[in-house]
Parts: structure tokens; sequence; C-alpha cells
């Protein structure tokens, strides 16, 4: 005896389980018939034999059961034995459903219909978590209303998305696999109890009867069993993703992806850029005013530098402030799908920033330019950022005019700038790094630039842009 | 000990005059000229002779990989190409070994390590940046055979050396490793350069990843 006990310390757990029942339920690898009943079995088994019959302690070995349970027989028997409970639920919900619609007349329905419709979404992801942990389906997960941004969005998910109303049909499968497992339980039973009391039994028919009576308890467990099975091939369809939500999502994460890129190329070539440039020129200046050996101070050189460090650091600001504009519209949801490309919209703020810089500079806006794509809006926001960055570094800060016009499908954005008052810096020739990017963008573009000195001395940037092509 | 002529070449203005004042600032450097696009560079470089060419990658009108590689196919002696990056993109400066560049440096690095990767890339006796430039050629060289093989008929001293060369050691490390005089792995290393038919030793750690000589 007591090395039989301590040969199966496992089934100590559960004393009162005949320990044929479940050794033949698991050892046969769990075939129709018999398995379930074994739960069963141990289910109605537990009460009498456990001294505490209280509430508690039964909700704790309902807890232990439920988390011990694997994708099995165990596991299926629990998900019919759960159905019943949650079918008249559903009933419920379907109920309060048709009650809402019936209430939508009177004008006080759309409140509750939301509310059944978070129920429902609600009850679904449960479903989700007992069928992958019971029956073992891999159930993928659905867009979560929750993780959705603001209460119309939410809103809208909610009614709109179709994961709703299959879960919806889901709840309304899982309530007719309820009642017929309840049926097919309660008509074994009542065949069950038939006969064995109310027929004669006598040593001739007792045989045949005993064989009937174990022949009901089967095919029952049999039926129940199938339409667990049932359910765990029509889960999948009904609780997981549809296959164009996902190549949507796939969509999107690209698409963001795109844009991140875009971000750090942005990044890189403005702020990276401009960084890398102060800094030279503050090592160079450094370098000037401590000269090595017998070196002269070059104070003019220096003064130069730290004025190019200047513009530098503020239009790397400018641009950071553009960056950490668009990041954060990103994570307060007010732009599901944010583009990292500025826009037309964006240049007032441009400009204001080089206003405080000193730089007198004037936006002029001709035409209709709402609706251009936003491909020509962002290059034509980078036109005025370089053109007007250029005047900065390399004229200081005479007049300067910003200017975008349309006319018909041709944009033309431009800025120049009155002569330099006095001669600071060397002016470049073509102008700085992005200039030559700009030109490339533009061809690209199917449109042209032009970057010349005017009669007077100033300076004329000019870029036309066809729209019909752009994008 | 005349001083190492440069060439700077950076499409911004700012970059240029910055590193002139920086690298005139040295005893044993001189700045000869200055170059915004690739193609200007090569007219620069014809004119001035320079020994040192510092390159940027990223311009308008041929890039700093471009110009490298027109500048090395004139002439595989001279002068040394040391790619300046702003950041490090891998690729980039893959390609820029690739293309003959003798290594590289990076813009934001200190003033002293520029000078001395400029110096480095001029006498040849080291790799630049040796831990980084190695482990970029082992994660970006195509591999096609193993073992030593695919390379001409070294001798096992010079094996050896390779494959120090390829670990990032200078002449006067690979002396004191392998108890040689400084002169004979000097000799030991230009002839492992002509057997591999390798401008410098960026370009035979180049060869001895590709060819499966080196691993990993």
């Amino acid at each position: 005896m007591t090395r039989s006990l301590s040969g199966r310390p496992a089934r100590a757990d559960h004393p009162t389980v005949p320990s044929s029942v479940p050794h033949v339920g698991e050892g046969s690898g769990a075939p129709k018939g018999e398995s379930p009943g074994a739960a069963v079995g141990q289910d109605r088994a537990v009460p009498p034999t456990t001294s505490q019959l209280t509430a508690t302690g039964l909700a704790a070995r309902l807890r232990a059961v439920l988390v011990a349970a694997r994708p099995g027989w165990r596991g299926r028997a629990l998900y019919a034995l759960a159905s019943l409970p949650l079918g008249v639920l559903y009933l419920g919900l379907y109920l309060g459903l048709i009650g809402s619609v019936v209430a939508l007349v009177y004008g006080v329905g759309v409140l509750l219909i939301l509310l059944v419709l978070a129920v429902t979404r609600g009850l679904a992801g449960m479903e989700r978590r007992l069928a992958r942990r019971l029956l073992g389906v891999d159930v993928p997960e659905g867009e979560r209303v929750r993780d959705q941004r603001g209460v119309v969005r939410k809103l809208r998910r909610l009614v709109l998305a179709p994961d709703t109303w299959r879960a919806l049909g889901w709840l309304g499968a899982r309530l007719l696999f309820g009642v017929a497992t309840s049926a097919a339980v309660l008509f074994g039973a009542a065949l069950f109890v038939v006969l064995g009391w109310d027929t004669e039994w006598n040593p001739l028919n007792a045989l045949p009867l005993l064989a009937f009576m174990v022949l009901d308890v089967v095919l029952t467990l049999a039926v129940v069993d199938l339409l667990v099975r049932l359910s765990a091939s029509v889960a999948p369809r009904l609780l997981g993703t549809a296959p164009e939500q996902r190549i949507a999502a796939l969509q999107q994460s690209t698409r963001r992806l795109a844009d991140r890129n875009r971000l750090a190329r942005d990044l890189h070539d403005t702020i990276g850029h401009a960084l890398t440039a102060s800094l030279l020129q503050a090592t160079a200046a450094r370098r000037t005013l401590t000269p090595a050996d017998d070196r002269p101070l070059q104070p003019d050189f220096a003064r130069q530098a730290l004025g190019h460090i200047e513009t530098n650091t503020r239009t790397a600001l400018a641009e950071l402030d553009r960056v950490l504009t668009v990041l954060r519209a990103e994570d307060g949801g007010r732009d599901p799908v944010p583009f990292a490309a500025p826009s037309l919209d964006d240049l007032e703020d441009l400009l204001a920033g080089l206003r405080d810089g000193g730089l007198p500079v004037e936006l002029v806006v001709d035409g209709d330019v709402d609706d251009v794509p936003a491909g020509a809006q962002e290059l034509a926001y980078r036109v005025v950022q370089e053109g007007t960055t250029n005047v900065l570094r390399h004229a200081g800060t005479p007049l300067t005019v910003a200017q975008v016009a349309r006319s018909g499908d041709t944009l033309v954005v431009r800025v120049c700038n009155e002569p330099v008052a006095q001669q600071d810096g060397r002016p470049g020739p073509g102008g700085g790094r992005g200039l030559a990017g700009l030109r490339e963008r533009a061809t690209a573009a199917g449109g042209t630039l032009t970057a010349e000195r005017t009669p007077s001395g100033g300076f004329d940037l000019c870029v036309t842009l066809p729209l019909s092509g752009a994008a | 000990m005349t001083a190492l002529r440069l060439l700077l070449v950076d499409d911004d203005v700012l970059v240029r005059s910055g590193l002139r004042v920086i690298l005139e600032s040295e005893p044993d450097l001189t700045v000869v000229g200055d170059a915004g696009t690739g193609r200007e560079a090569l007219a620069v470089a014809a004119d001035t002779d320079p020994d040192v060419v510092l390159m940027d990658v990223r311009m308008p009108d041929m890039d700093g990989i471009a110009a490298t590689a027109e500048l090395v196919a004139r002439d595989p002696q001279r002068p040394r190409v040391l790619v300046l990056t702003t950041f490090e993109d891998d690729d980039y400066l893959f390609r820029s070994l690739q293309a003959g560049a003798s290594g590289f440096a990076l813009k934001r690095s200190d003033l002293d390590s520029l000078v001395d990767a400029i110096r480095v890339v001029a006498r040849g006796t080291s790799l630049v940046l040796p831990d980084l430039t190695r482990r970029l050629i082992a994660s970006h060289a195509p591999s096609r055979a193993r073992g030593a093989a695919a390379l001409p008929e070294l001798t096992g001293r010079e094996a050896d050396v390779l494959r120090l060369v390829a670990g990032g050691l200078s002449n006067a490390e690979i002396a004191t490793e392998l108890y040689l005089s400084r002169e004979t792995v000097k000799t030991h290393v230009s002839s492992v350069l002509l057997k591999l038919g390798a401008r410098d030793r960026t370009q035979a750690v180049i060869a001895a990843y590709e060819s499966g000589f080196m691993t990993g």
C-alpha cells in the first residue's frame, strides 16, 4: 500500500478518483469517449472527499484545476463544462443587444448597444484565452480597441471593425454549442436514468441493460467531445484576425518604418551635418586663439567661426523642433500615420524661427497651394529652408523674400535676398551641401533649379516643379 | 622632415575651412588644396600632388567613393585616401575601403586621433582604427573560399605576417610578436602586398578576408 502510494505521488492530489478511470483516459491517448467522463467524475467526486467544503476552498481548487489544465482531454472537458454557463451568459448578451436595438426606437439604445458591443469584445478576448489555454488552438490576437487613441476612434473601431461582428458571431456559435452540449448531456442522463431505474431488472436482461448504459455514457461523451473539437476548428476563424487586417497592419508598419528611415536621414543631413560643421569650426576657432609655437592669433577667423556656429546651431535647433513635433504627434495620437515630411503649412514656423535669429524674411504665397501634393510641398519647404539658411550662412542678415507661387500645374518656389551689407564670409559658389541634394530632388521630380547671383549683388534660388508628375 | 601635403575634399565650406585651420596648426602637416566635389578633387589632386586626400563620402557631382576609385586607378601609390565621415555608416565605409581608401576617420574624432590617422595612412605601417576596420571588413567581405589555398603562394612566414596585419598589428608589434627585426617585417609585408596585388595593408586585409584566408 505504501509502496503503491509512493509509486504514484501525483495521484495523491485526487484520492477519490478511481485510479483506473484516468488511467484509461490518459493511456489511450484521450479517446473521445472516456476522457471527458473522467474529468466530470473527478469534478463531482471532489466535494464529498475534501473536508473543506467552503466556497473559497472550492474556488481555489477550481482555479488550481484551471491553471493545471493543458490542451488535452482535461482541457476539452473543462471547455465543454464552461460552455454551459457561458452559453447562458451569451444568451443574455444577445437579448441585451436585441433589447437595445428595440430601445433605439425610443432613442436611448445607442449607449446600450455600445455597452453590449464593448462587453462582446471583452468576452471575445476571454474566449480567445480559453481556446488557447484549454484547446491549444493558436488564435492570433486581434486589434485591441483599448489600444486605439481617443474616445471617438475607440468607438468607431468598436462599431465598425469586422472583429466586433465576428466576435458576436462567435459568441452566438458558442451559445449554440452550449445548447447542443446541454441537450446531449440531458438526453444521455435521461436515458441513463430510464435504463437504470425505470426498467425491471432481471438476470436475463441485466447484462444487455448494463451494456446499453455504458454505451449511453460513451456516446454522450463522444458527442460532447465532437462539439468541443468543432469549436476548436471554428475559433481561429471567428476570433482571429482577418487576412486583410494583417495585410493592413503590415502595410502600416512598413510605412512607419519608411517614415522613420526618412526621419533618420533628415536628422543625419540636417542636425548631424550642422553639428559636425559647428564642431570643426569651434575646434578651429580655439586653435586660432591659442596658437601653437610662433603662429599668429587669428581673431578674425575666430569671430567668423562663432558666427557660423551660431547660424548652424540655430537651424539645427529649428530642425530638431520640427522633428520632435512630428515624434510627439505620433506619440500623442494626433495623427495615426504621421508623415515626417514638412509641408507648406510649416513654412510660417520655419520663418518665424529665422526672424528670431535676426533675418528679416517675408513669405509670399500666390495661388491655390492647398491641394499641392505632399511630395511637392515637402520639396518646396526644403527649398525655402535651404535658401534661407544659405542666406544666413553666406550673407548675414539681408532683407530676404521667400515666395511660393502656383499657376496651373506649375509650382515656383523662390528665395532671394538683397545684396549683402558688409562682405563677411566667403559666399561659396553653389551654396551648401543641401543645394546639390535639392537639385537632384528637383530634377527627379521633373523640375529645375537655378541658383545665381542677381545683378544687384543679391542671391536668387529658384525651383520650378511640375505638379502633374509630382506626388 | 618635410610636411605631409594634404588635400581636403568636402562639400561644406565650413567643414573645409575648419579642417584647414585645425590641420595647418600641426607643424608637420600642410594643406595644399581643397575641393567641394569629387570631380573638383580629381582636378586639384592632379595639380597639387598631395600625399593624403581627406575625402568626404557624400558629395554632389561624383561622391567620395567614385573619386577614390578614380584616384587609385590613376596612380596606385599616390595619394593615399583617408575617408572622412560624419557617421559610421558601415555600408559607405566598406565601399570606400573597397574602392581603395586606406582608412577612415570620423569628422567628430578629436584632433589628435585625426592627425594620427593622417600620419598612419601616409606611413602605411599600420591600419587606421584597427579594430573597427577589421570588424568592418570581416562582416562585409564576401568570403568565397576557405583556407589559404585561395591566396597566391605565401611562405609560412608571410602567412604569419598577413595574419597579424589582418589582426590590426603595426610593424613594430609584429616584430615583437614574431621575434624579427622591424626591417625584416617590413620586407615580409612588402612581399605580401606584392603577391596579393594590394596597394596597402587595408587592401591586403580585404583580400585576406575575401579569399577566406581570414575568417570571422
